[in-house]
């Protein structure tokens, strides 16, 4: 595979003291409604009985692949591929089909359903901060990390780190980068120290799963618009549910903060 | 028509609001102004404004990112040494904080009950009157001791230290006796100074006793023992919970509560009985090694290991290995060490620890301070002499203890008791007791006993709730405060933003209501700029040029670590005593058996967690989002004995009172301990958001003070807990 020049986060499992830091400093960079987060942790827990315990974090956001499978599952063309390496979402061409919740096999879009139609924003996915690099500032989540378990650079330079690291510490690492080669390479690399699926991460081939939706695509694509339109209509059905569902719960609830809000 | 207005009065009105209109949209407010003038700011209000955190106490250097006179975002300050560029979690939402829809905005005037919360919002004017003449009352009638003034950390507290001296009252409270002083007066007896610096660079070993730095952060000593982990130092860490630290550390013990002690005193056995202390060193600058020497035999790690629960191959080992790594080797002496009444002699075998593997100018070294001797200041006349003594005991019960530390819990005591004398009104500032303070159910109580209470915060706190008049302060990116020397360079806080209503800061209040009580001569600022320039006279810079930085270099040569100059009686590193011994006290730690829970009974443990500061941030709403529900850590094994699980609801019952919280049933702790998060379980229905969450470990905590260092023992207090 030849060598993509672009920009990437690297992320040190071993390094990361769940502070929250980084969810903080995306939720305040990027104006994230209170009840969302474009970061979030998953594989998080304790292991083992008292007192032989292990905890793990993982920082779990947009995995920003070379080849996204949300770009190609999406039938209007709402994603598309920086040529730095950002997979960005144009919620004025989403229709809100959900194919790229499907076809991400992170799981990393999540649906907006109580401000989707209302805003058309329908998907909430980290951008690697490109308000940010563009003006030569480190994405939000990287710049605060206290404990230095987020990184930033170009994709090669943190790739060779990476490498170094695991070269040097053996001991200390599973002896792979994580999104190197997974689905076609990604543009957020893992290091850890316990197996990748124990931080929630997905075991995947190195060629992406695009290539086999694609195909598929190819043919279904005219059937999605229209099934869109359909899905459209029964989320604003859903919606107006949802929003009379939600009026009743505030006002259950006045003062107190639900779970949603934690 | 008398009623009507002529045309000509008409025309004057016109223009008059459209003057008011031009006023207010075209003038920018004083602060963007300056801003501007700066360059801080661009011609649309945007830009980056430095200034410094306040959503803790370790001061950490921001940069403020401004768009059309709002705060959008808070990025840590590169140039500042306590944040290089990174700011924690707290720090990240601290613009929440500025913005809280719960902020207050005017002076109020209690007129309900107290506890009510029933306010009326009143101008500055009326609200320092009122205080000042209520002041002025108490001072007449009973003199000005009975007026108790408490305040905590903050870079205003020299105004504030200065209005309670202005007054002539000796009462002075600061939540340090909650904290963390038998780690200040360990360090006094053996160093001469309150805490030597640390420096973890060429550190090989370091054993952590409690300090959880990994959520208790303090963002640039986290970093570098981040950074230290990273390098492969190992960091043996001891507490009976596994927390976030205990996770990254290279090792883990889980002591039993309350014999630390036993644990420092067996590795100074190995040490010394093995011979593997650094001789030169102890030779040098130690004092009263061979009476340590001949008092340590006994401590043997067989005697530790039936005590801490650590096998004694285990303690033999760590010995070992912390003097192979001497002196690059730092046993850490903790921060909030209020946890036993003999947490004073296990600081004290801490800082013995380390003389003994001589890691002075390696790891530790003599702290720089922050002394403002290069700054100027106001002109002052003397203080009154003060001839009553302390409320808290301090001297004359507990002479140990710095005037400026005090024991707050035995000034509530002696609130409530009357004796020596009956305190009749209380000024706080930014500080919560009614949350801090053990056994809370006393404080309200003593509450009670007051004429008159005053509070000065950005919220309505929990002691605010139960105060008469609440005057409203600027936030920290609203106001000005004194210079802070870190280094070689004096940093500034300055306002990014407008102060939200009628808020104003510290210097302005304290300068206003001293002025009304007859004590303007203490107060020669005009304003906080005045201040600052003051501050900046002998250096030869105007504020003006210190806005835009956020610092100012000081002149000459200012080493980072200053020669070692131990201020003890042998002015070297006492492993003995000779001051203590005078006291009445033990010279040499020796091993004092903890009180120990009676069956069925649980240790109480506190803590902190990364996403909360002691009891004034759980109302930040971007921290609430972030944080973990606060629920009752009990041992799964012990949780099953008693038939419970994780989320049933408990009524944990001290002496003192009793909670009802979620429970936690996690492996992540002893069986004979419970853990609680402090900071929740908030009284004050003005806190939106943090009101109704959690329970708060103050209804639960019994006071227990240390004759030594005055220090609160919170983990002697005991608890049952019973599904409900």
């Amino acid at each position: 595979m030849p060598e993509i020049k672009h920009k990437a986060f690297l992320f040190d499992a071993t390094r990361c003291i769940d502070c929250r830091a980084c969810m903080v400093a995306c939720s305040v960079e990027n104006k994230i409604p209170m009840n969302k987060t474009r970061i979030w942790v998953a594989g998080i827990g304790l292991k083992g009985e008292f007192p032989n315990l292990e905890r793990d974090t993982m920082v779990y956001h947009c995995m920003h692949c070379n080849e996204p499978d949300c770009l190609s599952a999406c039938p209007v063309g709402a994603y598309s591929k920086r040529a730095d390496g950002p997979v960005l979402y144009d919620s004025k061409k989403c229709i809100g089909c959900r194919y790229c919740m499907n076809a991400c096999p992170f799981g990393v879009p999540h649906f907006d359903w109580d401000n989707g139609l209302v805003d058309g924003a329908f998907i909430d996915k980290c951008t690697l901060c490109t308000q940010r690099i563009d003006i030569g500032l480190e994405p939000a989540c990287v710049a605060t990390c206290p404990s230095g378990a987020l990184m930033f650079g170009e994709r090669e330079d943190l790739l060779s780190y990476a490498h170094d690291r695991l070269a040097a510490q053996p001991a200390r690492y599973v002896n792979h980068v994580y999104g190197e080669t997974e689905n076609g390479g990604a543009s957020y690399f893992i290091l850890s120290h316990v197996p990748f699926k124990d931080l929630g991460l997905p075991e995947l081939p190195s060629s992406p799963v695009k290539d086999v939706s694609e195909k598929i695509m190819r043919f279904t694509l005219p059937s999605a618009v229209g099934l869109g339109v359909v899905l459209t209509g029964l989320a604003a059905g859903v919606h107006v549910i949802n929003q009379k569902k939600a009026a009743a719960k505030m006002v259950e609830a006045a003062g107190s903060p639900t779970e949603e809000e934690k | 028509m008398p009623s009507s207005l002529s045309r000509r009065d008409f025309l004057k009105v016109g223009s008059a609001a459209l003057g008011a209109m031009v006023l207010g949209e075209f003038i920018p407010p004083a602060v963007a102004q300056a801003a501007r003038a700066n360059g801080l700011l661009d011609a649309t209000g945007s830009g980056y404004v430095p200034g410094m955190c306040e959503m803790c106490v370790w001061r950490c250097g921001l940069l403020a990112r401004v768009a059309d006179g709002h705060v959008v975002k808070l990025e840590g300050n590169p140039e500042h040494p306590h944040s290089n560029g990174k700011l924690c979690p707290r720090g990240q939402s601290g613009l929440l904080t500025t913005y809280d829809p719960d902020r207050l905005l005017t002076p109020l005037i209690r007129v309900g009950k107290r506890g009510q919360g029933l306010f009326r919002k009143a101008s500055w004017e009326e609200a320092l009157d009122l205080v000042a003449q209520k002041m002025l009352d108490i001072k007449q009638k009973y003199g000005p001791e009975a007026m108790i003034f408490s305040s905590t950390h903050n870079l205003s507290q020299v105004q504030f230290e200065n209005l309670l001296n202005a007054f002539g009252s000796p009462n002075y409270g600061t939540q340090r006796s909650l904290c963390f002083n038998a780690m200040i007066v360990a360090n006094l007896v053996t160093y001469g100074m309150e805490e030597p610096a640390r420096k973890y660079e060429d550190l090989k070993y370091i054993i952590l006793t409690g300090r959880n730095l990994m959520e208790a952060i303090s963002t640039s000593e986290t970093s570098a023992l981040s950074q230290a982990l990273d390098r492969g130092v190992k960091v043996v860490y001891l507490d009976p919970r596994f927390t976030k630290t205990a996770a990254k550390a290279t090792e883990w013990l889980a002591i039993r509560p309350g014999t630390d002690l036993a644990f420092h005193l067996a590795l100074i056995n190995v040490l010394i009985t093995e011979g593997l202390y650094n001789r030169l060193h102890v030779l040098n600058n130690t004092s009263g090694f061979d009476r340590l020497a001949a008092s340590i035999g006994q401590y043997t790690p067989d005697w530790a290991s039936g005590i801490t629960g650590i096998p004694a191959e285990t303690i033999q080992r760590i010995g070992r290995e912390f003097a192979s790594a001497g002196p690059y080797a730092l046993a850490h002496n903790g921060w909030r060490t209020s946890n036993f009444i003999n947490s004073f002699q296990t600081e004290r075998a801490i800082a013995i620890l380390n003389a003994l593997v001589g890691n002075w100018g390696v790891a530790m070294f003599p702290s720089a301070g922050e002394e403002s001797g290069t700054l100027g200041a106001p002109p002052q006349p003397p203080y009154p002499r003060i001839s009553a003594q302390r409320l808290d005991g301090v001297p004359w019960k507990y002479p140990f203890v710095p005037l400026k530390i005090g024991v707050f819990q035995e000034l509530r005591e002696a609130a409530l008791s009357g004796t020596p004398y009956q305190a009749h009104g209380w000024f706080i500032a930014r500080q919560n007791p009614a949350m801090s303070l053990p056994d809370r159910g006393r404080t309200l109580e003593a509450f009670g006993k007051m004429d008159f209470i005053t509070t000065v915060d950005i919220l309505m706190n929990d002691t605010a709730w139960f105060s008469d008049v609440v005057l409203p302060e600027a936030s920290y990116l609203e106001r000005y405060d004194p210079l802070n020397i870190v280094g070689d360079k004096a940093f500034l806080r300055q306002p990014v933003i407008e102060a939200q209503g009628q808020a104003r800061s510290a210097l302005w209040i304290y300068k206003e209501l001293g002025t009304r009580l007859g004590l303007g001569e203490y107060f020669q600022y005009r304003d906080e700029e005045d201040y600052l320039n003051q501050q900046l006279a002998p250096l030869g810079v105007s504020l003006v040029q210190v806005r835009q930085q956020g610092y100012v270099k000081l002149p000459g040569e200012r080493v980072e670590f200053p020669e070692a100059a131990w201020n003890t009686p042998s002015s070297k590193i006492e492993l003995y005593s000779s001051t203590l011994e005078q006291g009445g006290f033990s010279a040499l730690p020796q091993w004092e058996e903890p009180p120990t829970p009676p069956a069925g009974q649980f240790y109480l443990l506190t803590g902190k967690v990364a996403q909360s500061t002691q009891f004034g941030s759980q109302n930040n709403r971007l921290l609430h989002k972030y944080s973990d529900e606060p629920r009752l850590w009990m041992n799964v094994r012990a949780a099953k004995n008693l038939g419970l699980s994780s989320n049933d609801k408990v009524e944990v019952a001290s002496t003192a009172g009793k909670i009802h919280i979620k429970l936690d049933a996690t492996q992540a702790i002893r069986p004979d301990c419970v853990y609680l998060t402090p900071g929740y379980g908030h009284l004050s229905k003005g806190l939106t958001t943090a009101y109704g969450v959690g329970a708060s470990d103050s209804d639960l905590h019994l006071t227990f003070t240390d004759p030594i260092s005055g220090g609160q023992a919170l983990s002697q207090t005991f608890v049952t807990v019973k599904k409900i």
